[in-house]
């Protein structure tokens, strides 16, 4: 489904990003893992088409899609999470979760013709205006859509449907993130650190509707730290470090590789050697802490 | 919970914005409408829409000393018809959102038989409409504006249009200056743009030739670069169709360009202010006014001296019109009678009136004065002096 | 040829003065200082005070100016900006602009509006270049901003609390956490930069001989330019600018004419804005920067008000002139209801899309103008007028901010500010179309139906019919998915982006809804007033449309008319207050700012 060749990006001479290769089939959940600094939300950047690559491409389904604008990209059903979660304050849940919906609701009201975009967005202005009677049915199926995406979360979100997202705790900005994303109906699904900040319990539970989500089909490219949802939800895991491929494989692979270890005790513990001769595992867990 | 108590204090605070608002405004009506209600019994009103604050109150304060002067004369002299005459000014700021309004006080009050004002011509012009279409009389004391009596025939003026000075001006600088080769600067504004128009095209039937018209923006400070262009087109004189701020600013940098040539300036820059600003670069201009205190008519002796006595300074050219307004009034109501409509008559029937500014006169078909008078003036010694015939 | 270039230097060296304060201001509190023009403008009268009233020759007059506008810098840091040091750069904006309101109709007050005459006896030795001079006060001028750049630039770099402001400008948290007392540091910066614009007003004043309370704004906006053309932040860049800028505009006087020099310097702006958004000077931005409190709006939602009081208000607007006879108010609110109309055209721009536009007032003069061209040379019945001046501004204010929507925040209220004094220098200077700076007389009063409105009753009817009209479609947009995807942008760009909100599509369509309202708007005043002239639409008004939409509430629809109604009933009401409209118009939005971010309507 996401084919990656030879993706580099240089941030004024630097190269974040370095001839990364990866490829995600259908239905697939793959993990990037690695250290800070490693370029995996620059990768997530990239493929979301926030950024232009400098060299390398990314394919969807065959088609290329690095250098296309991030709404174009998100209206062929690429949609993504961010690392320091960003709903729209002001809006509320449910708005949120709408406006994931966007890219559709678009793609349905958009036509062609001789005004090309300039005649879509008059008929857009228009029909928001009159909001004639389909409008209206379309927009209470995407309440109801948008209603049962939320319900994935229990009773976490619905009961907080219309209030304003600043408003909610941490974790459940994150799972209201997740649900807009999710409205988008995407075909690869983009997560970066979905657990970041939240406690075991929470993290059981994204881990549970992360499962669910497998089962419905869904093809997911993660970007985690922890280790035990790394292991447990992922088909496949790539490690990155400074800005490259290191290790790749199953997580048992991966896990067990000895490059790993060292890329981040090397780097994390530059002054204590003596610590690398613990186990990845351990590397692992003092990362996730 | 907390929400809503919050979107209650909302409301709250919103309700006593706007209740205090109701009630400024009924407090500021009362006041307003005071005024006529101290006048003596049966007395007649002038409506005044002008400028009191803002920008240009200064000229609001000096019209208010014109009438006040006229006002004690009428008075004095037994008012109209046996009646005091009154004015009630209305402060618009010359802000073309408010005199509308103003207007509709004025024509509102059956009390008021005339209006004189407003200041600039984007604010008299807003409101002139509405004296037109409901038969009240507005007489432009300041207002230049070609268009401003075309509104229709109850919109007046005793203020010399620019078809009147710019020739004017032109015969000073061409007949009696002996200038032929012509720059000419001016302010980009309804007024500069019409005046220097109408005086290229009167300075030319005279014989000189134009060799330059340039515009330039009311917040123009750096004159150099269009000094240098009339430099360059080598004129034998510069006439500025400028306001006194702006005409000090270009004489002071005459010498950055060392422009050398005389310099001819319209009626506006002719204020103590000019001399103030401009220093010893303005020594040597030219000008022409339609008042100066030292002017010999008899008219102007009397309002020179009557005016000094009442407030101990020289009155200038706005104080005159003022004056000159309110006395006009006073003699279309004692000739024609206390009517709207036949204040108007009066001025239509060609009706004689005394003026400082010009002297007997009448109305024309243009519904402004006819037969302004002009004097030449020249910078001498930091003073405005008459120009030796 | 050479002489113009002179000239371009000569002037260039005065906008270089200006142009390093903002810039350094911007390098360190990272915010475009709007009361930095205010500054200069008192700099001038307190170095007028010092040599006319005090008799101070020239160097003590200049040290007394920069100790007192340094002062004056250090206020207004601590007025307008520490408390907003958290807000978000577009609330910065606002308090900036809030403060030179009040310090511009304070300085008003205080030394009365008329232009005073400030004479000294520099030497009038000059020095013949060319076919002109240059003189002693020139050369001062090139030495005091010459120097200053260069004492900056070996204070950044060499002092230690040179570093600490270096360090905060990149980074406050971290300075903050490294130790360095961050609110010391931006005390300092405006001190300084209070100073030099202090000095730079005193120059400039002896330079033109005279002082007035209104040469901050366009010095100001001249600073403004130079230091944008310049990279903002970059003091050599900063003069380079000014130099540029002086340049460019003495040989467009040269060739166009003086009445095009502020035409020739916005063009120059936008375009340099459009080439290299990051200025001419500077690095061209590669990485999206990333907002962490990138909101205008302070987070929190707006109150709504209950359907029943909207409704019994509404029967009772439209019913007051059948029992409440009183012409004058009727007009009063009348043009109440026009405001009303502007303002709810401003807030769905800059409340809901969360893109602040400070030239609202082009958007009125284009409208008035098409319609006053429309009825008077082709003869349009007024209906007819209406809609095609409308649809004609919003086509064009599309076409003219397109380009500037790449430009965000504080550059885009730069790049509206701009547009705005374009269209009015526009129309000043097509005559053929716009009879210039004479304006459109005799306008025709509004025709509907065969029946022309002229008494007050029928405009207030009128305008009130547009405000419900006007207010309910922005209300039913507002609420629509679009009103959703206008609130994403504002919420969060990149995100917004994400999740399939093409941009500059949205953005586009905001300006439009908003330049089309707002041409309405401006029909109405065309046809209210009978005459327009350029001068009908002044920045003031944009600004005063901008605190109506503040004071009302960003994104509430009711809220901005409440606002047009306290900033339009209030002075009519209160004369005290008009004559200190501006001072009170400053004070309210600072209060607001402070106490209520989100206008009388909205909740925490």
């Amino acid at each position: 489904m996401l084919t990656v060749t030879g993706l580099t990006k240089r941030f004024g001479g630097i190269e974040v990003v370095r001839g990364v290769s990866l490829t995600v089939r259908e239905g697939e959940t793959v993990s990037i893992i690695g250290p800070n600094g490693a370029g995996k939300t620059t990768l997530f950047h990239l493929i979301a088409g926030a950024e232009r690559p400098d060299a390398g491409e990314i394919r969807l389904n065959g088609e290329r899609i690095d250098g296309l604008p991030a709404h174009q990209v998100a209206a062929r059903g690429v949609a993504r999470t961010f690392q320091n979660g960003r709903v729209f304050g002001s809006l509320t849940v449910l708005e949120n979760v709408l406006l994931g919906a966007h890219a559709r609701l678009q793609a349905e009201m958009n036509r062609p013709g001789v005004l090309g975009d300039v005649g879509n967005a008059i008929r857009e202005t228009v029909q928001a205006v009159l909001q004639p009677r389909a409008l209206r049915r379309r927009e209470a199926e995407l309440i109801e859509e948008a209603k049962e995406i939320l319900s994935l979360f229990g009773d976490r979100l619905l009961p907080r449907l219309h209030q304003p997202a600043y408003s909610l705790s941490y974790a459940n900005r994150r799972r209201t993130e997740l649900a807009r994303a999710l409205a988008l109906r995407p075909r690869l699904l983009l997560l970066d650190e979905p657990t970041a900040g939240m406690n075991p319990t929470e993290t059981a539970e994204m881990l549970e509707v992360i499962r669910l989500l497998q089962q419905r089909g869904q093809t997911i490219l993660l970007i985690e730290h922890k280790l035990e949802l790394v292991m447990a939800a992922s088909h496949r895991v790539y490690a990155l470090d400074a800005g490259q491929v290191l290790v790749s494989g199953t997580p048992e692979e991966v896990r067990r590789d000895p490059r790993l270890v060292e890329a981040y005790v090397g780097k994390a513990r530059p002054q204590a050697p003596g610590e690398a001769a613990l186990g990845a595992q351990g590397a692992f867990g003092a990362l996730a802490q | 919970m907390g929400r809503s108590a919050d979107s209650r204090k909302g409301l709250v605070t919103v309700a006593a914005v706007v209740l205090m608002a109701l009630l400024a405004g009924c407090g500021g009506t009362r006041s307003f409408d005071n005024s006529p209600d101290q006048s003596a019994e049966g007395a007649i009103l002038i409506g005044v829409s002008g400028p009191l604050t803002g920008d240009n109150a200064e000229y609001g304060k000096i019209w208010k000393q014109g009438f006040d002067l006229a006002l004690k004369e009428i008075n004095g002299n037994g008012g109209i018809h046996g009646r005091p005459l009154q004015y009630v000014f209305q402060d618009t700021q010359s802000d073309p959102k408010q005199t509308p309004a103003v207007a509709q006080r004025f024509v509102a009050n059956p009390q008021i038989v005339a209006v004189m004002g407003d200041f600039s011509s984007p604010a008299s012009m807003a409101a002139s409409p509405i004296y037109q279409r409901a038969g009240l009389l507005q007489l432009g004391i300041t207002n230049s504006h070609p268009d401003f009596t075309k509104t229709g025939d109850y919109i007046w003026s005793n203020s010399v249009s620019q078809a009147d000075e710019a020739p004017a001006l032109a015969a000073l600088t061409v007949e009696r200056l002996g200038k032929k080769r012509l720059a000419v600067l001016h302010m980009n504004t309804d007024w500069g743009k019409t005046t220097a128009d109408l005086l290229v095209q009167s300075a030319r039937e005279k014989g000189a030739e134009v060799l330059l018209q340039e515009g330039y923006l009311l917040t123009e400070k750096d004159f150099r670069p269009v000094l240098t262009k009339v430099r360059d087109a080598a004129p034998d004189a510069l006439v500025l169709i400028s306001y006194y701020n702006d005409g000090a600013l270009i004489v002071q940098q005459l010498d950055a360009v060392a422009l050398t040539v005389p310099v001819v300036a319209v009626s506006s820059v002719y204020s103590p202010q000019f001399i103030n600003l401009g220093g010893k670069a303005v020594e040597g201009i030219y000008t022409i006014t339609r008042f100066h205190p030292d002017d010999p008519r008899p008219e102007v002796r009397a309002f020179v001296k009557a005016y000094r006595e009442a407030y101990g300074t020289d009155p200038d050219t706005f104080a005159a019109a003022a004056y000159d307004g309110m006395k006009i009034i006073a003699q279309a109501l004692a000739a024609g009678g206390v009517d709207r409509k036949a204040v108007r008559d009066a001025l239509a029937s060609g009706l004689e009136v005394e003026t400082v500014l010009y002297g007997r006169s009448r109305f024309g078909p243009d519904r402004r004065l006819q037969n302004p008078r002009f004097v030449a003036l020249v910078v001498r010694n930091g003073r405005f002096e008459l120009l030796a015939p | 040829m050479i002489d113009q270039l002179v000239n371009g230097l000569v002037v260039g060296n005065l906008y270089s003065l200006v142009a390093v304060g903002i810039t350094q201001i911007y390098g360190v509190a990272n915010v475009v200082n709007f009361a930095h023009g205010s500054i200069y403008m008192m700099g001038a009268y307190i170095g007028w005070i010092a040599v006319t009233q005090l008799h101070l020759p020239l160097l003590p007059a200049l040290l007394v100016t920069a100790a007192v506008t340094a002062l004056l810098g250090m206020v207004v840091e601590w007025v307008a900006v520490r408390p907003f040091s958290r807000s978000g750069r577009t609330v910065l904006l606002l308090s900036t602009i809030a403060v030179a309101m009040v310090l511009d109709q304070g300085a008003q007050i205080l030394f009365g509006p008329e232009t005073k005459p400030f004479h000294s006896d520099v030497s009038a030795w000059r020095l013949p270049v060319g076919g002109g001079s240059i003189g002693v006060l020139d050369f001062l001028i090139l030495a005091v901003g010459g120097g200053t750049a260069l004492l900056l630039h070996l204070f950044l770099s060499r002092t230690r609390i040179g570093w600490a402001v270096r360090a905060t400008a990149q980074d406050r948290d971290a300075a903050l956490q490294m130790g360095v007392d961050v609110d010391r540091v931006s005390r300092i910066s405006f001190a300084m930069a209070g100073a030099l614009a202090g000095v730079s007003g005193f120059l400039v004043g002896l330079y033109y001989r005279s002082v007035h309370p209104t040469m901050g704004f366009a010095a100001g906006l001249k600073g403004f330019t130079a230091a944008l053309l310049g990279s903002l932040g970059n003091i050599p860049g900063a003069i380079g600018g000014a130099y540029l800028l002086g340049i460019v505009e003495s040989l467009g006087v040269a060739w166009l004419g003086s009445s095009y020099r502020d035409l020739i310097a916005i063009g120059l702006l936008i375009g340099v804005l459009l080439l290299r958004p990051g200025g001419l000077f500077g690095p061209v931005r590669t990485l999206l920067p990333e907002p962490t409190v990138g909101t205008f709006i302070v987070a929190g939602r707006t109150v709504s008000v209950p359907r029943p009081v909207l409704y019994t208000a509404v029967v009772a607007a439209l019913l007051l002139p059948l029992v409440w006879d009183h012409p004058y108010w009727l007009q009063v609110l009348a043009i109440t209801w026009v405001f009303g109309l502007v303002a709810i055209s401003l807030n769905l721009l800059a409340g809901t899309a969360g893109q602040v536009s400070i030239g609202h007032a082009g958007f009125l003069a284009l409208g008035a103008y098409a319609s006053a061209i429309l009825t008077t040379r082709l003869q349009v019945p007024f209906g007819l007028s209406l809609l095609l001046s409308a649809a004609i501004t919003a086509a064009l204010g599309v076409l003219l901010c397109y380009p500037a929507l790449r430009l965000r925040g504080q550059y885009l209220a730069i790049a509206t500010m701009a547009l705005g004094q374009a269209i009015t220098l526009v129309a000043l200077n097509w005559t053929g179309l716009t009879q210039g700076p004479k304006g459109i007389s005799n306008i025709a009063p509004p025709t509907l139906l065969g029946y022309q409105v002229t008494t007050a009753a029928g405009f207030y009817w009128l305008s009130l019919g547009a405000l419900l009209a006007g207010g309910w479609c922005i209300h039913r947009i507002s609420q629509s998915h679009l009103g959703r995807a206008f609130r994403a942008i504002r919420e969060g760009e990149v995100a917004a982006r994400a999740y399939g909100i093409h941009l500059e599509r949205y953005k586009s369509t905001a300006f439009g809804i908003s330049a089309f309202f707002a041409a309405v708007a401006g029909v109405l005043l065309a046809h209210l007033y009978t005459y327009i002239a350029p001068d009908t639409f002044t920045h003031a008004l944009s600004i005063q449309i901008l605190t109506m939409v503040v004071l009302g509430g960003l994104d509430s629809v009711v809220g901005a008319v409440l606002g047009a109604a306290a900033l339009i009933l209030l002075p009519e009401s209160v004369r005290f207050l008009a004559e200190y409209r501006f001072l009170m118009y400053g004070l309210l939005l600072l209060v607001l700012l402070r106490f209520r971010p989100r206008g009388l309507l909205g909740a925490q």
